[in-house]
């Protein structure tokens, strides 16, 4: 029961991420900005990714309360502060995790020197976690329900899913004409482990209502299902061996396998108005390895073990009675689970002419380049109960020929004092980039409801490297 | 060789980003101090039995009933269990006195603890009694987690015997409140 409730709560603090990439989205000099719209304006010769180092990706988030509202060093005992988090959080308070770990990406150009077409290719791994706060549930474990009388404790406030994974994609995306860029992404997922919870309903009510032949009219009803896909075999006693080295095999070489999708495009409204929209993720797993659904439903009431003077031959046993009324049950059917599906758009004005270091355009082939843009950017991404939003204002700013800063402000549902920066520069051929959000907070991350880093390094190679 | 490189070099890059942050001093070892210590109350028993269902026959115990109570069977709650309490209620609307003894019985049906409740005839007026709250720690507590069986003994005091048109009912209403510590 501790380790559960520690688990949870460790959980939810350090893995807390957000799944937006704001400052990411768009920053086209990036050339995995093509992986949060593949119809991003990136071009290249060709690309590949440092190997491992390409991409690395960390967002915590976590609505409710920060690590400081628990672990603060500051002589309150840890219950105290426990108790404090769970009844100022509400049960729509969400903790959100999404870590992604790019293992190699690359990229080329398709069909000579005049064309725009382009291929992307890569593999990364990814964890993701959801968890709504459940707030009854834990308010029952903390408290127990003596000082709750009357109160119905809403099981529905379980509602988790984690999943790890890797994710084989090949892109491809095409400059139509100066106004239209397209591109689509294919993408196999293995998954390695899946555990979802998301359609629990139920409560457990204990009342003193007029009518009730004793005390208290004790109810429980229960309509709970853990679907777990890849981890049974951990949780058995016989097992011998290390858990995360069987989850990476699983990730890489044997998981639950799926489909999915990305589209985007980028228009331009004008030469210096650009619209942009990507849908990223759309697609499913089939969850078929080592699968197991553990289910508890049914109704049961309590009045007590109450004697019957006149059938004294009549045995009756709580837990019996318990186990009959609410069985525990495992089932081993397939399933299927939906990607969590992201929406960007943006719409991006443009000022500024930059003067080009270069010393001729004798093609006239590049187009105009401006030092500065700002406009807004929307996210969405689709969750249990109800989507995630965010909007975003960002300005980005040419600063030389090759280093670009992105600066943005978003509000969502964490934060709406969430100030981004992003760097991007090309050194010769290897282009370094970092990515930070809520950097207020890190004036103290303790205190910080969300966090996001990004960084990576690439090799980049244009047609003037030749 | 390439893997410590690597290695190295996210090491180098995550140190540097976690330099410009600041944090307030955290102790994550207050975990060890974590706790729950939850307090569940729950139905104990209940009976409601007509006057004329209690004729006796000479004797003075006139009901008895012993009700599977295995709650304890559950490892985790007689693990955690560091206090409980038993709060019980009787109505009386019969002309008559009586006991009710609360037997707590173990697995070979010997008899752990005998809890007596003394009940005083009906005289026309409201006659509910609540008893002092039955608190078990210590060894109080032990034997209560030996408990497999709840026996219950109604014994009628002398006087004239009950009859099938004898009038009032005897009610008990009954609670346990159990004191939970989870480390």
């Amino acid at each position: 029961m501790r380790k559960i409730f520690l688990t949870l709560a460790l959980v939810s603090h350090f893995c807390c991420f957000a799944q937006n990439k704001e400052v990411l989205y768009n920053f086209t000099s990036i050339p995995q900005s093509s992986l949060v719209n593949p119809g991003a304006d990136v071009s290249y010769k060709y690309f590949f990714g440092f190997p491992v180092l390409s991409g690395i990706s960390a967002n915590l988030g976590s609505s409710g309360f920060a690590v400081y509202d628990l672990f603060a060093d500051n002589g309150i005992d840890f219950n105290d502060k426990v108790r404090n988090v769970i009844n100022k959080s509400s049960k729509n308070d969400k903790v959100v995790t999404n870590q992604q770990l790019e293992l190699f990406s690359g990229g080329f150009r398709i069909g000579g020197k005049e064309s725009r077409s382009y291929i992307s290719f890569g593999l990364y791994q990814e964890f993701d976690f959801f968890m709504y706060v459940p707030k009854d549930p834990a308010l029952l474990a903390l408290e127990g329900n003596r000082n709750y009388i009357g109160k119905s404790f809403n099981l529905g406030d379980l509602t988790a899913k984690a999943e790890i994974l890797s994710v084989f994609h090949v892109g491809f995306h095409k400059k139509v004409n100066d106004k239209f860029v397209y591109g689509g992404r294919a993408k196999i997922y293995s998954s390695g482990a899946n555990a979802t919870s998301t359609k629990n309903s139920g409560f457990i009510y204990t009342g003193q209502d007029t009518g009730s032949p004793n005390i208290y009219n004790q109810i429980i009803s229960s309509n709970l299902e853990l679907r777990t896909s890849g981890i049974a075999r951990f949780t058995k006693d016989e097992y011998e061996g290390s858990i995360a080295k069987d989850i990476a095999h699983n990730t890489f070489f044997n998981g639950s396998l799926g489909l999915g999708l990305d589209i985007g495009l980028t228009y331009y409204i004008k030469k210096n108005l650009q619209f942009t929209a990507s849908i990223i993720d759309l697609g499913f797993i089939r969850q078929t390895k080592d699968i197991e659904t553990l289910t508890y439903k049914g109704t049961y009431q309590y009045q007590g073990a109450n004697p019957d003077f006149t059938n004294q031959n009549d045995p009756e046993n709580i837990f019996d009675e318990f186990d009959a009324a609410i069985p525990r049950d495992t089932l081993y059917n397939k399933y299927t689970t939906w990607r969590p599906t992201k929406l960007y758009s943006s719409i991006q004005y443009s000022f500024g002419e930059s003067r080009s270091n270069e010393d001729c355009d004798c093609l006239k082939r590049t187009k105009t380049r401006y030092k500065n843009a700002a406009g807004l950017q929307l996210f969405a991404m689709n969750a249990p109960k109800e989507p995630l939003t965010a909007v975003t204002a960002f300005y980005q700013r040419n600063i030389f020929e090759k280093l670009d800063v992105k600066a943005t402000y978003t509000f969502d549902a964490f934060s709406n004092k969430n100030i981004g920066l992003g760097i991007s520069g090309t050194f010769g051929k290897v282009n370094v980039y970092a990515l930070v959000n809520n950097v207020l907070e890190y004036k103290d991350v303790s205190k910080a409801n969300s966090i996001a880093f990004q960084f990576g390094i690439n090799f980049v190679f244009q047609d003037n490297d030749d | 060789m390439k893997s410590t490189f690597i290695h190295r070099i996210s090491q180098i890059i995550l140190s540097a980003f976690f330099l410009f942050s600041c944090s307030s001093d955290l102790d994550f070892d207050q975990v060890e101090d974590f706790k729950l210590e939850p307090v569940f109350v729950a139905n104990l028993a209940y009976f409601d039995v007509p006057a004329n269902r209690l004729v006796n026959n000479g004797g003075n115990q006139i009901a008895y009933d012993a009700r599977d109570f295995d709650v304890f069977r559950n490892k985790f709650l007689t693990d955690h269990l560091k206090k409980a309490a038993f709060d019980v209620e009787i109505e009386n609307t019969i002309e008559r006195a009586f006991a009710v003894n609360i037997l707590l019985l173990s697995a070979d049906d010997s008899v752990l603890e005998t809890i007596p409740y003394v009940v005083p005839a009906y005289n026309g007026s409201a006659n509910v009694v609540k008893y002092p709250t039955q608190i078990f720690e210590n060894q109080r507590l032990d034997l209560l987690k030996q408990t497999v069986k709840l026996g219950f003994v109604v014994i009628i005091t002398a006087g004239p015997p009950l009859n099938q048109n004898s009038i009032g009912d005897l009610k008990l209403k009954s609670s346990g409140t159990v004191y939970l510590e989870i480390e």
